[in-house]
């Protein structure tokens, strides 16, 4: 039985099935309330189920000058890779990932996986906005990840360990890190990387579609964009659960604990990811650049030094 | 009678010096008219006459009346010739007299003949009587007086030398004078005054016991010294052979050549067997008549059209037969007169060829030579004073009882003598002027054995005559002649190094390289040890050797081109070959490279500096080295890697080539087989112990051990160059072949290696193998592919040996064979403005990193007592601190800049990107790992952080590991980050081999289980995956001819194959899990947390975004984006090339799903080397906390992967794939090169944002307008 928990985990369920179903439906939501904010009516929450079936009725499309196999082989490894990730990171109460699969730093690359996809996606395009985007993306990871590594130094180091579950399992014994002023400049990095990681604005240069027809995924159609847009679900999951991971991973046993996550990706997408999106125009790419290299930075800076000395 | 005179003597004697001395300048000043010359000359001897009388006692009034007769019949016959030779001219004037020798060759001869005999040249005996005269003053403690008559020699000697050229050698400033009629009544008296000089000079004794009677002494005769002993046959050989030559050579310059081969070589004969000498005066006996039989060789093609050789001929083998007269000697008396022999017959010999250089070059060298022979003739009587002997043994015996200031004065003015011939700085100056003025085959003997000949005396005067312990107890006076030696030396060493840096002449280029090497030697010889003796002596040979050859080849190109600028030398290696061929080596020995035999004498003299703790002298001949790598490098390189333009050049003569050859010949046995040439001279040493009651020499082990797969592969790299000559396809399987067949002798010599270093050579090895094939495909149409094989066959010789050495000896040699001249030949290969000015900047750059390395090896060495890795753990615990610290650090700084660590200029440490790709890539892959696997051995070869701890310890480390480590992770950074912005498309690559080596050496120097472990794996990571990006940059290179990134684009389509392996190998690089990049750099993040070393941890987290931003440029601007002009023709690499790339990356697919596969033999490796070892099983997960398994991610991902592919390809069951044009906005007209984005344009502001941090160039290291060499890749 337990030779089958990983793969389960994967396939099923914090991952597979499951995270596609939360990861769709959370992206339902966010359009859902981004139109209500913006004072339309909104698809139904099942929009982007709709979209995928749709997609993948669609015949596939690519450029006489593209890669062909990097150009296809790009979003079936993003979304792939998510899917993973997604059993990676724990949901407390209720699941806590077999060691395995991996620990904090292998999610940190599986992380950076859809970024490179997309970037290699529109490399491999041939597209001018393609390599525009990849170019974007690159610069813009780059100023990123810094931050993000020095977060994770903070709560590793404060915690002893990149297991996740032990991140957790500090967390429930010694309080949460949202709670805890030490790790508050290290919370503020983290909220100021994941719009960018996620491609929302004000950090959704990559992909821009008034500047640069959605850069990569200018090119994708069909079943392939539909992978692209699974992944970008699915990453949301991932990367908000990494937030509630480290920052707040306080929760009942069992059922009542899985509802408590979902509550919190709720709120989490809803006010962290819609309210920013639609309340905020796009930097440029150097400005973004800059901003990274200036807060971001300097805030997990301080905090990993709070967190040394502490 | 006059001794009887009511004069005060003292009054006497000093008016005497007083009318010697101003007569002779007197006489200086008038040298516009031989007349008053002579007239005022003969005046000045006369005082001589009163200062011997005025001296008195029985040998003064003997000498003065000996000098009475002597001057008289010499005098006469010059005063006759002169006259002659004046009346004939109808001048006196000395510029009107010049060019008589063209005139009147005899009267000319015998007029110099009178002059020699009245300076008292040796052989002519004059100054028989002036020695009588000085001695007595000496004997009578007047030192001033005797130091007046010495001066006034020396300045008579400088009068005479200028009348002897110009009026015998210089040519007639007015050649239309007419003679008047021969004088017959003068030459009635030439005759008999002529023959009775020669008497006088060959009998002296005779006119000594008449000079006694006269001054009524006679009596008292046997105190006067005895001045000689009769000739060895030895001497007498080459001296009547010389005469008898000179008579054949009037006949047939056939036979004359024929048996001037055959006589030198009896007298090598000869002096091989003389069996009745002591170690020092064999040595240098088999040495001088060596030397000479190569150089009588050389002159039979050298001098078949030269003029004068009869007269030649007579003057080398007077020469041979003086030198060796020196060597033999056992008493003084001998010794000063083949001194001056030596001098007298090599100045004729410097002027050669008569030109007005020469004269002056040749005027300067005698005057010198001259007067330091007088100043050594002062200090040879003061010892006879002292002594009461000139016999070495009475002279040895009496050495306790000599007065400390008397002995000091004496070694002094023996110190002086050799130190004008061996060319010290500051009595050097007749040395450069010299050697480029006489015929070739004469400069290299000057500098092979006549300079030797003066550390021939150092080594025979003052450390075996007089031995240290007299030496040490002279230098309480005040005047320690061994310091001067030392600081002499190495002035020179320094002098000569710089100068000869700054020659365009490469004559005189070798000239002032022998002062610099003389130096090395002096400063050694001067340490006084029996160790030091033997180094500098093995120093001697070699130099003696690889000098004899470098002026031997000079003068083949000179003769054969007319060519002796350096400058001018370009490209005649390919006209040359076997001359220019013989010259590298020698020149590749005389830079101190294994395995040749200018290696073993530095290595024996650094350790010899080190043991007296001198590391100041080793490291300033280290740097003298760096500096002649400069000047030395810079010919081989104009030789052989550039064009040659001009006439056809032929090479040269047989009998110069076979005196070449077999001086290269002795080079290899030197460097092979040292041990007859250091039982040899370790005799010496040890005679110089006996005399200084020292211990006796131990000398180290120096013999290259060759593992069989470095044996074969060396003899491989012979055999492939050779059949390279016949069929270069043959050469690349013969090269391919022999890497394998190491690779097997490798895994059947399993137990001579460790586990790491039987690790390490199998990667060498079986990469090896695989470059070599892809080699073989990659250089099919290029240029001198059998050289290139051959130099690539080498370096992993050099590794392969590196790997099996026991003792530090062996470590370093093949150290430097791996990267150093071998590893030049292969950079410099595509012959590039580029390549030449990158490969030698990296070869500069090695010789300096090995000589930090050389320096550390050499104190660990002497303070252990051996070189051996077990010896020198075990004494380490007992070595003082500051030793041990300062050894170790200067090995890691060594080992560290060879895997380009130090960030202070990575762009000067990298190897160069115009090297051909298939070395890069192995360059990157594998031979840089030496740095990161030497760090390793050592720090277990100390026992881990036990030993280190010493040395201080930081945050849990040892310091000099901690200081390792933060090296490491900064290079991580660095480089990464340089990686980003590099253009180039091997440059990218070569800054992103440097940072990946920054992981590797960190995880090694944090010393953990898990650090090591994760270093070790990322080590075999890297180079497969790194030579896997080269290999694919190889086949872009060879399908496009582009140089940088900017020139390519969309390759993917028409690569797909090398496309494919790029993509999975880049990403596994920047470690993208689950491929086997990641799980390395997984476990050294984890060992950089784990032992608390965030930073550091933080460092390689970082460090991978920037290698995956570099390889995602890479990949974009090469494979995808759209197509640019590259691509129209480019199509996929054979599949001699791709064969290898696909072994290779399945290689890295089987780790990546099996890390055991790696993991369990480092697990081995780590008990070996007494760390914990890893938990770690064929089949299991990554160890440490966790346990992840990047298998099960793998399976996960494929079987995920499948299903979404399905999803992917479901839409309209499976229906083809649309291909449209991309969307341009609706812009129709846009080609897809223009509307490229290319890899300039990538990453604008973290881009700039690096440049402005670093300060990085945006120039990528190619220079667009080198288009004078090969084509980069072939067609």
């Amino acid at each position: 039985m337990t030779e089958l928990a990983y793969p389960l985990a994967v396939m099923l369920f914090p991952g597979g099935l499951f995270a596609i179903a939360l990861g769709l439906a959370l992206k339902g939501a966010d359009r859902r309330f981004a139109a209500r904010l913006q004072g339309r009516v909104g698809p139904p929450l099942m929009q982007p189920f709709y979209d995928l079936v749709k997609l993948a009725r669609k015949r596939t499309m690519a450029p006489d000058i593209a890669a062909l196999p990097v150009f296809l082989g790009a979003p079936v490894v993003g979304a792939v890779s998510m899917m993973l990730g997604a059993a990676l990171v724990p949901i407390p109460g209720v699941y806590a990932p077999d060691p395995i699969l991996g620990d904090l730093l292998v999610l940190l690359y599986l992380l950076a996986v859809p970024a490179v996809v997309l970037m290699v996606a529109g490399s491999a395009s041939g597209s001018p906005f393609g390599a525009i985007g990849f170019s974007r993306e690159m610069a813009l990871m780059l100023a990123y990840e810094g931050p993000l590594v020095l977060v994770v130094a903070a709560v590793a180091l404060r915690t002893g360990s990149f297991s996740l579950s032990d991140i957790v399992a500090y967390q429930q014994t010694h309080g949460a890190f949202l709670l805890d002023p030490v790790m508050w400049p290290a919370l503020a990095a983290f909220v100021a990387f994941y719009p960018a990681n996620l491609g929302i604005v004000p950090f959704d240069i990559p992909e821009a579609e008034t500047e640069v027809l959605e850069g990569p995924l200018l090119e994708y159609s069909g079943p392939a964009l539909g992978l692209f847009k699974l992944m970008s679900a699915l990453k949301a999951v991932v990367v908000l659960s990494l937030g509630v991971t480290l920052f707040y991973p306080l929760a009942p046993e069992g059922l009542l604990g899985l509802v408590a996550h979902l509550a919190k990706l709720l709120v989490l997408m809803l006010l962290g990811v819609t309210v920013v999106r639609v309340s905020m125009g796009r930097m440029r790419i150097d400005q973004a650049f800059r901003f990274f290299l200036k807060w971001p930075l300097v805030l997990s800076l301080v905090s990993l030094a709070a967190v040394a000395l502490a | 009678m006059i001794a009887e005179a009511t004069l005060d003597p003292g009054l006497t004697a000093w008016l005497g010096a007083a009318i010697l001395l101003i007569g002779e300048v007197i006489a200086l000043l008038s040298l516009r008219n031989l007349t008053t010359l002579i007239i005022v000359s003969t005046v000045a001897e006369i005082g001589y006459i009163i200062l011997g009388v005025g001296i008195g006692g029985t040998v003064g009034d003997t000498g003065a009346w000996m000098h009475v007769g002597y001057q008289t019949v010499m005098r006469g016959l010059v005063v006759i010739t002169a006259w002659w030779l004046i009346h004939r001219t109808g001048s006196a004037r000395l510029d009107d007299l010049a060019g008589s020798g063209r005139r009147m060759p005899w009267a000319t001869a015998l007029f110099a003949f009178g002059l020699f005999s009245v300076m008292g040249l040796s052989p002519f005996k004059g100054s028989f009587s002036k020695f009588l005269i000085l001695y007595s003053a000496i004997e009578q403690g007047q030192w001033l007086l005797a130091a007046a008559g010495t001066l006034a020699s020396i300045i008579a000697a400088f009068y005479y030398m200028r009348v002897i050229q110009r009026v015998c050698f210089e040519p007639p400033a007015d050649a239309s004078l007419q003679l008047r009629p021969e004088p017959t009544w003068l030459s009635i008296l030439i005759a008999p005054l002529t023959g009775l000089t020669i008497v006088m000079s060959v009998w002296p004794e005779p006119f000594l016991h008449q000079a006694a009677a006269w001054a009524g002494v006679i009596q008292d005769v046997a105190r006067v010294p005895e001045f000689e002993s009769p000739w060895s046959l030895l001497v007498l050989l080459p001296y009547i052979g010389g005469f008898a030559l000179y008579l054949i050579g009037l006949h047939t310059k056939m036979m004359r050549d024929l048996h001037a081969v055959l006589l030198a070589g009896a007298t090598f004969a000869l002096a091989v067997l003389e069996t009745g000498l002591d170690p020092a005066s064999h040595l240098f006996a088999v040495l001088f008549a060596g030397i000479g039989f190569l150089v009588v060789l050389y002159s039979w093609g050298y001098m078949s059209h030269g003029e004068n050789a009869n007269r030649y001929y007579f003057f080398v083998f007077l020469m041979i037969g003086s030198m060796l007269g020196l060597a033999t000697a056992h008493e003084f008396g001998n010794f000063y007169v083949f001194w001056e022999l030596m001098t007298w017959t090599s100045y004729f010999l410097v002027i050669h060829e008569q030109t007005p250089k020469a004269l002056k070059a040749g005027f300067i060298y005698f005057l010198m030579c001259a007067s330091g022979a007088y100043v050594m003739n002062f200090g040879i009587l003061l010892m006879h004073a002292q002594a009461g002997s000139f016999e070495f043994a009475a002279i040895t015996a009496a050495m306790p009882t000599i007065n400390p200031a008397a002995g000091a004065i004496a070694a002094l003015c023996f110190f002086v003598g050799f130190a004008v011939k061996a060319g010290f700085v500051p009595l050097h100056s007749w040395l450069p002027l010299a050697h480029p003025e006489a015929p070739s085959s004469i400069s290299a003997p000057l500098s092979g054995i006549l300079t030797k000949a003066g550390i021939f005396g150092l080594v025979k005067v003052l450390y075996v005559i007089f031995g240290a312990a007299a030496l040490a107890r002279f230098a309480e006076s005040g005047l320690d002649v061994g310091m001067l030696i030392v600081v002499l030396g190495c002035l020179t060493l320094v002098y000569g190094e710089v100068m000869a840096l700054f020659q365009k002449e490469l004559k005189r280029m070798l000239a002032y390289s022998t002062l610099a090497q003389i130096g090395e030697i002096a400063a050694i010889l001067g340490l006084g040890t029996s160790l030091a003796t033997t180094a500098s002596l093995l120093h001697v040979t070699n130099h003696a050797v690889m000098k004899t050859l470098l002026f031997f080849a000079a003068g083949a190109f000179i003769l054969q081109s007319g060519r002796r600028q350096i400058a001018d030398l370009a490209g005649l290696g390919r006209k040359m070959p076997f001359t220019a061929g013989c010259y590298a080596l020698a020149t590749v020995a005389i830079m101190g490279l294994p395995p040749f035999s200018g290696f073993i004498s530095k290595f024996l003299m650094i350790t010899a500096a080190a043991a007296e703790g001198r590391i100041d002298i080793a490291a300033l001949i280290l740097v003298g080295s760096v500096i002649a790598a400069f000047y030395y490098l810079r010919i081989v390189r104009l030789l052989f890697f550039h064009p040659y333009e001009g006439p056809e050049v032929q090479e040269a003569p047989v009998s110069m080539r076979a005196a070449i050859g077999l001086l290269a010949g002795l080079i290899v046995v030197g460097g092979v087989a040292p041990s007859l040439q250091l039982d040899a001279v370790a005799a010496v040493g040890n005679m110089v112990a006996a005399a200084g009651t020292l211990p006796p020499v131990e000398l180290p082990n120096l013999t290259l051990v060759w593992p069989a797969a470095t044996l074969i592969a060396t003899l491989g790299a012979v055999a492939v160059w050779l059949v390279g000559k016949s069929s270069v396809v043959a050469a690349g399987r013969l090269a391919i072949a022999v890497v394998a067949a190491s690779f097997v002798a490798v895994l059947l010599q399993a137990d001579r290696y460790d586990s790491l270093s039987f690790a390490f050579a199998l990667l060498v090895s079986g990469v090896g193998t695989l470059n070599m094939a892809y080699a073989t495909g990659y250089m099919a149409h290029g240029h001198a592919q059998a050289r290139f094989y051959a130099a690539f066959t080498l370096m992993m010789a050099g590794l392969m040996g590196m790997a099996g050495s026991h003792d530090f000896f062996n470590f370093f040699a093949f150290w430097e064979l791996m990267s150093s001249w071998a590893l030049y030949v292969a950079l410099v290969h595509e012959e590039t403005n580029d390549a030449r000015r990158e490969a030698f900047k990296y070869f500069i750059f090695n010789t300096v990193g090995a000589s930090f390395m050389f320096l550390g090896i050499a104190m660990f060495g002497t303070a252990a007592g051996s070189f051996d890795f077990a010896a020198i753990a075990d004494a380490a615990p007992q070595m003082t601190t500051p030793w041990f610290g300062g050894a170790l650090v200067l090995v890691f700084v060594g080992m560290l800049m060879k895997a380009a660590m130090l960030p202070v200029r990575i762009d000067y440490q990298m190897h160069p990107a115009t090297a051909p790709t298939p070395v890069s890539g192995y360059i990157s892959a594998v031979l840089l790992k030496s740095g990161p696997y030497g760090v390793l051995k050592l720090f277990a070869l100390f026992g881990g952080a036990a030993l280190l701890d010493r040395l201080g310890v930081v945050s849990g480390m040892p310091l000099v590991m901690y200081a390792v480590a933060v090296i490491g992770g900064v290079t991580v950074m660095y480089a990464g980050a340089m990686a980003v912005v590099q253009n180039g498309i091997k440059r990218l690559l070569i800054y992103s081999t440097v940072c990946q080596l920054g992981y590797i050496t960190m995880a090694l120097a944090l010393g953990t289980t898990l650090g090591v472990a994760g270093g070790l794996m990322h080590f075999v990571n890297h180079m497969m995956v790194k030579d896997l990006l080269f290999l694919c940059a190889g086949c872009i290179m060879v399908a496009s001819h582009a140089k940088t990134l900017d020139e390519l684009g969309g390759l993917g389509r028409k690569m797909p194959i090398t496309f494919a392996i790029f993509l999975f190998a880049g990403l596994s690089l920047a470690g993208i899990p689950p491929l086997n990049g990641f799980s390395s750099k997984w476990l050294i993040y984890q060992a950089s947390f784990q032992s608390g070393h965030y930073v550091l941890g933080i460092f390689a987290l970082i460090g991978s975004l920037f290698t995956l931003a570099a390889i995602l440029k890479f990949a974009h601007a090469a494979f995808m984006g759209a197509p640019g002009h590259a691509a129209e023709h480019a199509e996929e690499a054979p599949a001699i090339m791709l064969v290898p790339m696909m072994l290779l990356t399945a290689g890295c697919f089987v780790v990546g799903m099996m890390p055991g596969v790696l993991l369990v033999p480092i697990a081995a490796i780590q008990q070996q080397l007494g760390l914990t070892p890893i938990d770690a099983t064929w089949m299991g997960p990554l160890p440490g906390t966790g346990g992840w398994h990047p298998g099960v991610l793998s399976v996960l991902l494929l079987v995920l992967g499948a299903v979404s592919w399905l999803y992917l390809r479901l839409g309209r069951a499976g229906a083809p794939i649309i291909r449209s044009p991309i969307h341009l906005c609706g812009v129709g007209t846009l080609s897809p090169a223009a509307s490229h984005i290319g890899a300039s344009n990538l990453y604008e502001s973290s881009d700039a944002a690096i440049r402005g941090v670093l300060h990085a160039k945006y120039d990528t290291g190619y220079d667009p307008d080198d288009e004078s060499g090969h084509a980069a890749t072939p067609v």
